[in-house]
């Protein structure tokens, strides 16, 4: 069941503890019966194994270097997700022994504690800057150094993550367009949320065997000193490339690393953006080490469902005026007996008061009453809403008069001077329970969400996954053509009509490099690809290397712009070296 | 990534680099391009160490070109091409000073930034016995080019 295949091996350092961690857990849970929630823990925790048997033999298969990222990444969350439910069931075991021992963690505490109520937690918009420092330029004269990141999110024991990314210098944050959300998640949550990158070699380049390695800096460095270091790094013992030089190639699978970590937890919630401090994981030397600004910027917001659900409902009668003066909380008040009345009631100062029967819904920070309750289904608009917030005072009372509907409550709330008292009469004592219970349950899980239920915060449903996007180099086509000048010409047109397909019915854009004056009609004009292999072979070296930097295109001749599809900037016909009337906003290059 | 104790300084010299253009049909090519250019954005030159630098940089440099045989290298900055400033000039009247036909040789006074040889002796024994960082201006061993 386990692969001891070393390809499979992650950088998460409890691979051994994790097998003797499950075959622990395993054990264990067959000795002791499973209540119903840990059989759904059990299930989730026997698909996730299934995942990680499945992500390590793709990994084995894989050949190509974003397969062999996707998944590791797969393999790395499968991990996590199932030491966290196995760390989940080991709690509960744990927690149902004392149980059973009888020994209660709080034996002083009420019997009946009151606990909030869930809530959707979403977060969006992550987004982590990053910081390059010049001398990255100048390591990586025409290499564009990439890494492969993604988020772990985790509350509790759900784990989530986001889609792979990959970076390069040319931006300038990293940042997801996932929206994560957590279901089921209370007040109290803490959100842990950790970046995993790992370096990206680019292919064919010094990723794998020493030899290549030595080949590539001995045609690099110049011929005598490419000979000293390859003699040294074969004295050495050819023990695997030299980490000095260059960051250390995975042996078979790429490696993710822990780059940084924090932790929200319900005081980061809020309706908009927000700067987090990211906590440092890797050491510069590390090869996954990104140049990270420290910060994460994110919108987190949290739905509780007392906001979004009903949680209460049922039949009131509801004074329409608001009466002069109401004495509340069990008083029983000694009022004239007035003939027992649909519609009318005196109060003591005999102003006459009106009872509608209505439907109330207690929903989020709303008391909603409507005609009927098949208004409330109907999308109908209330009758009139009673707000209740933090500031709402609640009282209960009994009144006499109102024979059959003398459970009373009255909600008043402050708005500057004015107090607005509403009186509720609800049909029995049960009811009337009901109704506060529900009450004192509205006000405890605003003061336990706080901020997030002064006003529901909107969550917009995660899209669904984008498929792993295809490990697409940098936008140019110059960054295709990384070949040798020994290659053939003709090789790497048939190269690239296979690549770009219909795309390049233009003779291939490097062609015109050659030809940079703008003198010269033939070779510019696209008519065909015939004339061009002829002009290319009269040239004395290849042709020419790549530029990795996203630059645009220079313009070469009048009319050219005709160049590389792929390339966004559509160049105008005009003469070479663009003069910019208003601010400068292109950086041109031109071969001369 | 790198482990010694300081980290290398990136100075700047000058080099005087002497290119003979190569005629190819009716042009002469020096096989190089440059970027920049009072004209030009200077944030999103990606030589410079100072972003707001308007000066001609070289962007690439063709392989087995005039360029590169007379030792030019990509990340230069042209400070004067026969005589004539390339520090305060547009993009296109750099690029015609440097593609006269009159002229078969130009000679470039550029500078570029290299690595401080002082902290070599640092390094451990491999980098230090490579000898592969001063660039000299015969052009026999020099920071490798786009590899």
């Amino acid at each position: 069941m386990f692969s001891r295949n070393h390809r499979s091996r992650v950088t998460v350092a409890r691979g051994s503890a994790l097998e003797m961690e499950f075959k622990r857990g395993r054990f264990r849970l067959s000795l002791l019966c499973d209540p119903p929630e840990d059989t759904e823990l059990q299930r989730k925790l026997d698909h996730e194994i299934r995942m990680r048997e499945g992500a390590c033999k793709l990994l084995a298969a894989c050949s190509q270097r974003e397969q062999a990222l996707e998944a590791t990444k797969s393999l790395l969350v499968c991990n996590s997700r199932i030491l966290n439910y196995m760390g989940e069931l080991q709690r509960r075991k744990e927690a149902q022994v004392l149980k059973k021992t009888g020994r209660r963690p709080s034996d002083s505490g009420p019997p009946t504690e009151r606990s909030p109520c869930r809530g959707q937690i979403c977060i969006s918009d992550l987004r982590i800057p990053l910081m390059w420092k010049d001398t990255e330029y100048f390591k990586n004269k025409g290499d564009l150094h990439r890494w492969a990141v993604f988020l772990l999110l985790q509350i509790g024991e759900h784990i989530q993550d986001t889609e792979m990314i990959l970076v390069d210098r040319t931006l300038t944050d990293i940042s997801f367009q996932n929206n994560v959300l957590f279901a089921e998640a209370g007040p109290d949550f803490e959100l842990r949320l950790e970046l995993y990158g790992a370096c990206v070699e680019e292919e064919g380049a010094l990723a794998g065997a020493p030899k290549r390695l030595a080949t590539k800096l001995s045609s690099s460095l110049g011929r005598s000193s490419g000979r000293r270091v390859r003699a040294s790094l074969e004295t050495a013992g050819g023990s695997g490339s030299s980490p000095i030089l260059l960051p250390t190639p995975a042996v078979g699978g790429p490696r993710y690393h822990l780059l940084a970590h924090t932790t929200l937890t319900l005081a980061a919630v809020q309706d908009g953006f927000r700067t987090h401090d990211l906590t440092l994981a890797t050491p510069e030397e590390n090869p996954a080490w990104l140049p990270l600004y420290g910060s994460v910027c994110c919108r987190l917001v949290a739905q509780p469902l007392c906001m979004i659900q009903p949680t209460a409902s049922g039949t009131l009668r509801v004074q329409v005026r608001a009466p002069e003066e109401w004495k509340g909380s069990g008083r029983r008040q000694r009022r004239a007996r007035s003939p027992r009345d649909q519609g009318t009631i005196e109060n003591q100062a005999g102003e006459p008061r009106d009872w509608v029967q209505v439907h109330g819904v207690l929903k989020g920070t709303n008391l909603f009453c409507y005609r009927q309750p098949e208004d409330t289904d109907a999308g109908d608009e209330p009758l009139f809403t009673i707000a209740i917030n933090k500031e709402t005072q609640v009282r209960a009372g009994e009144l006499d008069q109102a024979a059959g509907w003398p459970f009373t409550l009255s909600i008043s709330n402050r708005y500057g001077e004015e107090e607005v008292t509403h009186a509720l009469q609800a049909e029995s004592r049960g009811a009337l329970q009901s109704w506060m219970e529900a009450l004192w349950q509205l006000f405890f899980d605003m003061s336990q969400w706080k901020q997030c239920c002064d006003e529901i915060m909107k969550i917009e449903t995660p899209a669904p996954r984008k498929p792993p996007q295809v490990l697409a180099k940098q936008g140019s086509l110059y960054h295709e053509m990384a070949i040798e000048p020994l290659d053939d010409i003709a090789a790497v047109t048939d190269i690239l009509a296979q690549r770009e397909g219909a795309r390049l019915e233009t003779p291939p854009p490097w062609l015109a490099v050659f030809t940079d004056q703008p003198a010269l009609p033939g070779p510019c004009s696209p008519a065909s690809v015939a004339p061009a292999p002829a002009r290319i072979h009269s040239l004395p070296w290849g042709r020419p290397r790549t530029f990795s930097l996203d630059a645009v295109p220079p313009d070469h001749s009048p009319g050219a712009s005709r160049l590389v599809a792929p390339l966004p900037l559509q160049r105008s016909p005009r003469s070479r070296g663009l003069c910019s009337k208003g601010p400068p906003h292109t950086w041109l290059q031109s071969p001369v | 990534m790198f482990l010694w104790p300081g980290q290398p300084f990136l100075l700047s010299v000058q080099q005087r680099v002497e290119i003979h253009k190569l005629r190819q049909g009716e042009n002469l090519i020096l096989g190089f391009s440059i970027g920049g250019g009072i004209d030009q954005d200077p944030s999103q030159n990606p030589f410079s160490e100072d972003k707001t630098d308007k000066g001609i940089y070289v962007t690439r440099v063709s392989e087995g070109g005039p360029a590169e045989i007379a030792g030019l290298q990509i990340g230069d900055k042209i400070m004067q091409v026969n005589g004539w400033d390339m520090t305060m000039v547009t993009h296109d009247q750099a690029r015609k000073r440097l593609t006269k036909r009159s002229e078969e040789v130009v000679r470039l006074l550029v500078t570029r930034q290299s690595l401080d040889t002082t902290s070599m002796l640092c390094l451990p024994p491999i980098l230090a016995s490579a000898h592969c960082w001063v660039p000299n201006s015969e052009g026999q061993e020099r920071i490798p080019g786009p590899a």
